[in-house]
């Protein structure tokens, strides 16, 4: 019965998403129990993952392909262009407030996908990790802060 | 850009009540399936919180659902273990008591009617009493071997299948994340993040629902017990258990509670009446409680059910599959309106649609890209 639920390309995905900066501190054993709450989702080019203004509820990792950020249907004005070992849509593991940008395949792409719920599961029932993970995305939501910042003084 | 709300309209609603019936007269046909499985829901979700804390104190997924369901099974282990000497010492006592309380209650009956005979005229004239003893006396001997034979018979039938409930209830703890995830792989990228939510919200309401259960079972059987304890009714804590497992089937579970009661009241003091109408009224009031207080704070937090609509469908249920569907019908229009609202909701966004539509497109495109050079 095990066999029929396992998932087959876990182990390929365990060891690209220990690669990612927001599970850096993570133990092996530990990395295991944030896989359990993994989803794995194909995308072929082009397909929309989600669109601006839609309300957020998961992040999403990329393992595999590129995804293109940016203002909805603006293909042409990326914001971002994201590859293997970035991930997008964190803000939606803190609130659900509405997407900033439409998230599109930008090439056939391979994406973890963590559920907001299963994260605030995770903060019940292995409180450790997830402030592990909390804590390394408040260092990159800050990080972000400070470059958009110095961006401004550098606008001005 | 999906900023409006989904409401069900009538038509979804006549799909949720459609689809609720054809799955009871469904599942009345496989009881011996739906029941094992409803008895492993409530066993997982009363062992659910305690895997939770094993697993927060480090131990993992797999050895707390092991060590969770080895120690209800050591438990229970240990209660027949314990309860069976006491059981088979009591059991030919027990056979004599079901008579003598059946005795006692047909006696309060009989008192009552002579009583009404006595004061009222027209009671008199229809003779209730004298009909009510000349029925006891037909059916007298033929009642145990017309009903204890078939009784014994679906007991021994039944067993087989409530032995799955522990193991149902085992894969569930170690195995139930895992068929998210299996079940989740189903869902097209489109419709994925909100199918992703809206289950989450069954789970959640499931889960609510059975725990609210399990502490309404508790609450109505520590109120009944208590008072039942203080007038002086034998087996209180027996009672009370007895009669709030039975209030899991409504209205005949009520009734069937309430009967119990008064039997044992009217048997343990015989003669006085006084004692089986303070029974019947503390019934009433335990009754009461659960409906107004008990109730809208354990299980009606979760179903968020429409009055009205909950009373219809449990006739609806009692029509449709009999004493089953009366205890069904709530819990499973429960998850199918959630389910319903979930498809109402993903299905209907026209943004979804045509992002399923246009993924749809781009596959076919890209499998048939070399057919086309």
């Amino acid at each position: 019965m095990i066999r029929f639920f396992r998932d087959k390309a876990s182990v390929r995905r365990l060891d690209e998403l220990k690669k990612l900066s927001l599970f850096v501190d993570l133990s092996a054993r530990e990395m295991s129990i944030v896989d359990a709450f993994m989803h794995e989702r194909n995308y072929m080019k082009g397909e929309i993952i989600f669109d601006e203004g839609e309300e957020g509820q998961a992040i999403y990792f990329v393992l595999g392909g590129r995804v293109l950020i940016c203002p909805q249907g603006l293909v042409d004005s990326p914001i971002a262009l994201l590859g293997p070992g970035s991930f997008f849509g964190e803000l939606a593991l803190l609130d659900d407030t509405p997407r900033a940008a439409q998230a599109r395949a930008a090439e056939n792409t391979i994406l973890a996908v963590l559920f907001r719920g299963d994260f605030l599961g995770l903060m019940h029932s292995h409180a450790f990790i997830a402030s592990k993970i909390a804590f390394q995305l408040a260092r990159h939501l800050g990080g972000r802060l400070r470059s958009s910042i110095r961006s401004g003084q550098t606008s001005t | 850009m999906n900023d409006r709300r989904y409401r069900s309209g009538p038509l979804a609603w006549l799909g949720i009540i459609v689809v609720s019936c054809l799955l009871l007269f469904l599942f009345q046909r496989i009881l011996w399936l739906v029941v094992p499985f409803l008895l492993a829901l409530i066993g997982y979700y009363l062992l659910f919180p305690i895997q939770q804390r094993l697993i927060m104190g480090g131990v993992s997924r797999n050895a707390a659902a092991y060590v969770v369901s080895a120690g209800a099974f050591a438990f229970a282990a240990l209660v027949v273990l314990l309860l069976f000497p006491w059981v088979s010492a009591h059991a030919v006592a027990w056979q004599d008591s079901v008579a003598r309380y059946i005795e006692g209650g047909l006696r309060f009956v009989a008192e009552t009617l002579a009583w009404f005979e006595g004061n009222y005229a027209f009671a008199a004239r229809a003779n209730l009493s004298g009909q009510l003893t000349q029925h006891i006396s037909e059916l007298g001997d033929k009642l145990v071997s017309m009903y204890l034979a078939s009784a014994v018979l679906t007991a021994a039938a039944w067993f087989p299948s409530l032995i799955l409930a522990p193991f149902l209830a085992f894969f569930f703890l170690r195995d139930g994340w895992r068929f998210k995830l299996f079940l989740s792989r189903s869902v097209p990228n489109a419709f994925f993040e909100r199918t992703l939510f809206l289950l989450d919200r069954v789970d959640h309401t499931a889960r609510l629902y059975f725990q609210g259960l399990i502490k309404l079972t508790l609450l109505d059987a520590l109120t009944l017990a208590g008072g039942l304890w203080l007038i002086g009714v034998s087996a209180p804590l027996v009672l009370g258990m007895v009669t709030a497992v039975l209030a899991w089937v409504p209205y005949v579970g009520s009734i069937l509670g309430c009967m119990l009661v008064i039997l044992v009241a009217a048997t343990d003091y015989p003669g006085d009446p006084v004692m089986a109408y303070a029974a019947i009224g503390l019934f009433i009031w335990v009754r009461l409680l659960d409906d107004f207080f008990f109730m809208p704070m354990t299980i009606g937090r979760s179903l968020k059910l429409h009055p009205l609509i909950t009373v219809i469908m449990i006739f609806v249920g009692g029509a449709v599959a009999g004493v089953a569907g009366l205890m069904l019908v709530l819990p499973l229009l429960g998850i199918v309106m959630v389910l319903g609202e979930t498809i109402g909701e993903v299905v209907t966004d026209p943004r979804l649609r045509a992002r399923h539509q246009f993924a749809r497109e781009l596959r076919e495109i890209q499998v048939t890209g070399d057919l086309r050079c």
